[in-house]
This record gives structure tokens, sequence and C-alpha cells, in this order.
């Protein structure tokens, strides 16, 4: 009889012959002492980090952790359970109006995490006439949310608004609802969305909505944080916003918001919400707070973006593979999975984080460093980080000794 | 989808396939219509997306993600193609 396990046995061998040599491992890194948004103790050595989503460095904002604290005292450690089966908090209705007031929109829900708000509310929202539409580079909770839905689920070309075009022009005399799901910032890439062109295809047909994931341009992009709607001067298209408390906002959590006036028949009717546990009050209180300060952080904004002009200019400028345009997403491109491994451990070594990020769960097959700014960055750590990049490509003959002595000169 | 209930794919459907798929047939199998995508060509999900994507443009048409599970053989594939093909037809 077959293991259970059995079936994993080629990836488990992929596994350990690309990380069994005993070298340091990419995906069990251990942060012994958080020293701040930006550096950590990790094997003993003071380490830089450029790899935690965490673009505006809210997770040590005094006005969010006093918050947490003050729910933590009144209301304590957890809600124990759903709020639909064991009661709301005022807490996390404030959060819901909260977020109502940020994004200008007349409903929200929150999730316990981004990935269940994506599963909840894609399993739900379409049944079995419709269909979703979805970018082919979505993420794995997307994905999974289609999965769990009955409409038919079709995938087009990444960020290709002529291949929507096509494939929304064959189910145009079909008589189901629509829906459009694209993520505003990749994460991998950190490359955006065309949102105008996609809005221009979705007004052409009938009945078609517009879901956009927000995870990595919450905060991020629009003058009040709003995300790639913001910026793309379209909220009003964009029907449904999905994203997370887990990125600019600094702790975990997710939500869904929309100005669709039946949108609260989801709290009845959405799994990923009816049962599980809803988030923890000090959570809560400490989303609502940092909303607060991401509305009014154009500082931080302006920080992360010099930051991320930085990083771009410093590492293309060695001569390496970045993947995207200047964005808070920094993904170095390496030939192949072994030479990214090499380039990871030589990194860490010399106290600096990135995630490594390999195939399949990256668009093109590619192997990444892929590195994510915070606001919270000096110039100094970056200038350290983009010498730690230099020495190691260069020790492991990604770029040529000479590009090097005229960085190092420069 | 099943190969003994459906209708028998056109010859002409079959060898299109069989032409998109000579690229990604790493493992040198004998690509026919009992081909086995996971067996014989030991394709991964990402293999398969590429695939699909590939036959989208070939054939211009949207292929749910709903029929894969369904699809075992290059013979399910070309029926399930050509019942979307008919389908799309005033």
């Amino acid at each position: 009889m077959a293991d259970l396990f059995d079936r994993f046995a080629p990836l488990m061998a992929q596994r350990d012959a690309l990380l069994g040599d005993g070298g340091a491992n990419p995906f069990q890194v251990k942060m012994d002492e958080v020293l701040s948004q930006t550096e950590a103790m990790i094997e003993g050595r003071k380490t830089i980090l450029v790899g935690t989503n965490n673009y505006l460095g809210l997770t040590f904002a005094p006005e969010a952790l006093q918050a947490a604290r003050a729910a933590l005292d009144a209301c304590g450690t957890g809600t124990t359970g759903s709020r639909v089966a064991n009661g709301t908090y005022s807490g996390h209705q404030d959060l819901e109006t909260a977020l109502c007031d940020f994004f200008g929109k007349d409903h929200a829900m929150v999730f316990s995490t981004g990935f269940l708000a994506n599963l909840g509310v894609l399993s739900t929202l379409m049944g079995a006439d419709d269909y979703i539409l979805m970018d082919a580079d979505c993420h794995a909770s997307i994905y999974d949310g289609v999965r769990g839905s009955q409409a038919q689920i079709i995938r087009f070309k990444h960020n290709d608004a002529a291949d929507l075009d096509k494939r929304l022009a064959r189910l145009a005399d079909k008589p189901g609802n629509k829906l459009i799901v694209i993520e505003g910032i990749y994460s991998m890439l950190g490359d955006k969305a065309p949102l105008k062109e996609f809005v221009a295809v979705k007004k052409k047909y009938e009945n078609v909505y517009l879901l956009s994931d927000e995870a990595h341009s919450l905060g991020v992009l629009g003058r009040y944080g709003r995300g790639l709607p913001e910026e793309a001067g379209c909220e009003d298209d964009v029907d449904f916003i999905v994203g997370t408390f887990s990125k600019s906002v600094g702790t975990v959590g997710g939500f869904c918001v929309s100005n669709h006036p039946k949108f609260d028949t989801l709290r009845l009717v959405c799994r990923a919400y009816v049962f599980t546990a809803s988030l923890p009050p000090s959570v809560v209180a400490s989303a609502a707070v940092n909303l607060k300060l991401i509305q009014r952080g154009g500082a931080l904004r302006t920080r992360l973006m010099r930051n991320a002009a930085q990083l771009h200019a410093g590492l293309s400028g060695l001569g390496l593979k970045i993947a995207s345009d200047v964005s808070p997403v920094v993904a170095v491109v390496a030939p192949d999975p072994q030479v990214a491994v090499q380039f990871w451990r030589g990194l860490i070594a010399n106290g600096v984080y990135v995630n490594l990020a390999l195939p399949p769960a990256t668009p093109f097959g590619f192997s990444l460093l892929r590195a994510s700014l915070c606001a919270a960055h000096t110039e100094q750590q970056l200038d350290a980080v983009i010498a730690v990049f230099a020495k190691v490509a260069a020790e492991i003959g990604l770029i040529a000794p000479a590009k090097r002595k005229r960085i190092a000169a420069g | 989808m099943s190969a003994t209930t459906a209708a028998d794919p056109s010859a002409q459907t079959l060898a299109s396939l069989i032409d998109i798929l000579k690229p990604f047939n790493k493992t040198g199998a004998n690509l026919k219509a009992e081909t086995s995508f996971t067996e014989d060509l030991n394709f991964d999900s990402l293999v398969v997306m590429e695939f699909v994507a590939v036959v989208e443009d070939v054939f211009d048409i949207s292929i749910p993600l709903n029929i894969l599970p369904d699809v075992a053989t290059v013979r399910d594939l070309a029926v399930a193609i050509e019942k979307i093909v008919g389908e799309s037809r005033p």
C-alpha cells in the first residue's frame, strides 16, 4: 500500500536536490529577535530585512501599539468564535466603518486573513451559470477561491486587456454574470495591472463586474493610499476590492469592500466568514488605527517609493536583471533555482534577508531573489544591501568583476 | 468527458493537438489519441496551464479550468475542444 505522502515524493526529491546539502534553508528562516521593522537577529547576525511586505513600516506605530494594548486589556486575547455564531465585538464593526470611510464605499466585511477573504468571496459571489475571468498570474488564494465556485473559470493572459476582451466577446451572448478578477500589484514581480484598459473592456459588455485584490497596493498607491483604483482614477468602476491587513496595514486579517446594495448578504452565505473565528480585538484595534495613518501617510509613500527607486537603480546598476519597473517589490531574476539558492545563501550569510521564490510559485518559471521595500529603510541600509548584492553576485559569477570594480569605485 | 461516451473527435482536431504538444513532449512519449498528459508526458499543473494557453490561442476558444480534472488524454481534450467550438457557433 502506498504511503499517504508518496505522491509528494518527486517534489521532496527536488527539494532535497536543491537544499539537502545542509546549507541555510530559505524556507526555514528563524528570526530570533525582531529589532525593528527593518532589522532582526538571524543566526546570531544583525540582518537587514528586505523581504517583509511591511511597506509602510507600521508594525511598530506607537498609536497602533497603544490601541492594541488597550483592546487587549479591555477585551482579552481572542474572541473565541465566529461573529455569526458567537457574537460581534464592537471593535470589529468599528473597523468595518473605518474601511467604508477609508475607501468611500457603502459596505465592508472583515475576514480573518486576506487568504480567507479571497477564498470566501470568490467561492460565493458567482453561481453555476456565471463566469469568472481571472488574470493568469493571480495569487494562490484566488485560484483556491475560484476552485470552490460553481461558475465557469476562465484565465486570461497576464495584464493583457486584449486577451480579456477576446474572451468576454466569446461569452457576450451567454446570459450569466461575469466577474473579472485582477490584482493591483502582483506580489512576485511587483508589476501593476493596466486597470484603465481593463475598465474600458469591462464597459463594452453587459453584466460584467470587476474585483481587484489590492493586497500589495493598499497603502502604497494613490494619494490617500487606496491602491491602484485610486491611482488610476477609476474607483467607481471597481465593484469589489479585496485586501489584507498583513502588509501595509502591519497586522493580520482581510477584507472586502463594495457599493453593491446587497453586499451584506455575504455575511450569511460566505462560509469562510461564517465558520471561522473572528480576529483578536487587539489586531482589529491596530488595523483601524493604521488605516488612518495610511490615509494621511503621504510622507511614508514618498519614502517608500524613494527607497524603491534607490534599490532598483542600485541593483540594475550592478548588471542584475530586475523583473519589473520601479516598484515596492524588486525581484532579481536568477538564471536557475540552484544559482538562486546560492545567491540567497550568500545574502543571508552577509546579513541581508530577501525572499527566495521558485517555480511553480513564480511567473515565467523565474527563480527570484524577491526584495520588498519599507518606508522605514534608511538610505544607508539600502546602500549596504546593494553592496552585499554586488559582493555575492560577483562571488557566484553572476556579474563580471570589472563591473563590480567600477561600481565599487563609483 | 469520458472517451467511451463522447463522440470520437475528428482526425483534424487530434492532429492539431498533437502538433501543439510536440514542444511540450519532454519524455519522448509516442503522441497519439490515448497519450495521457500526466502519466505519459509527466505534465505538472504549471505545464498544463502553459499548454492550455497555447491550445486556446490555436483554436481561438476559452477552456474553463473546471473541465481540466476530467481531461486525462489527448482524446479527452480533443472532445472537449470540439464541444466548446460547437457551443460557440450561433
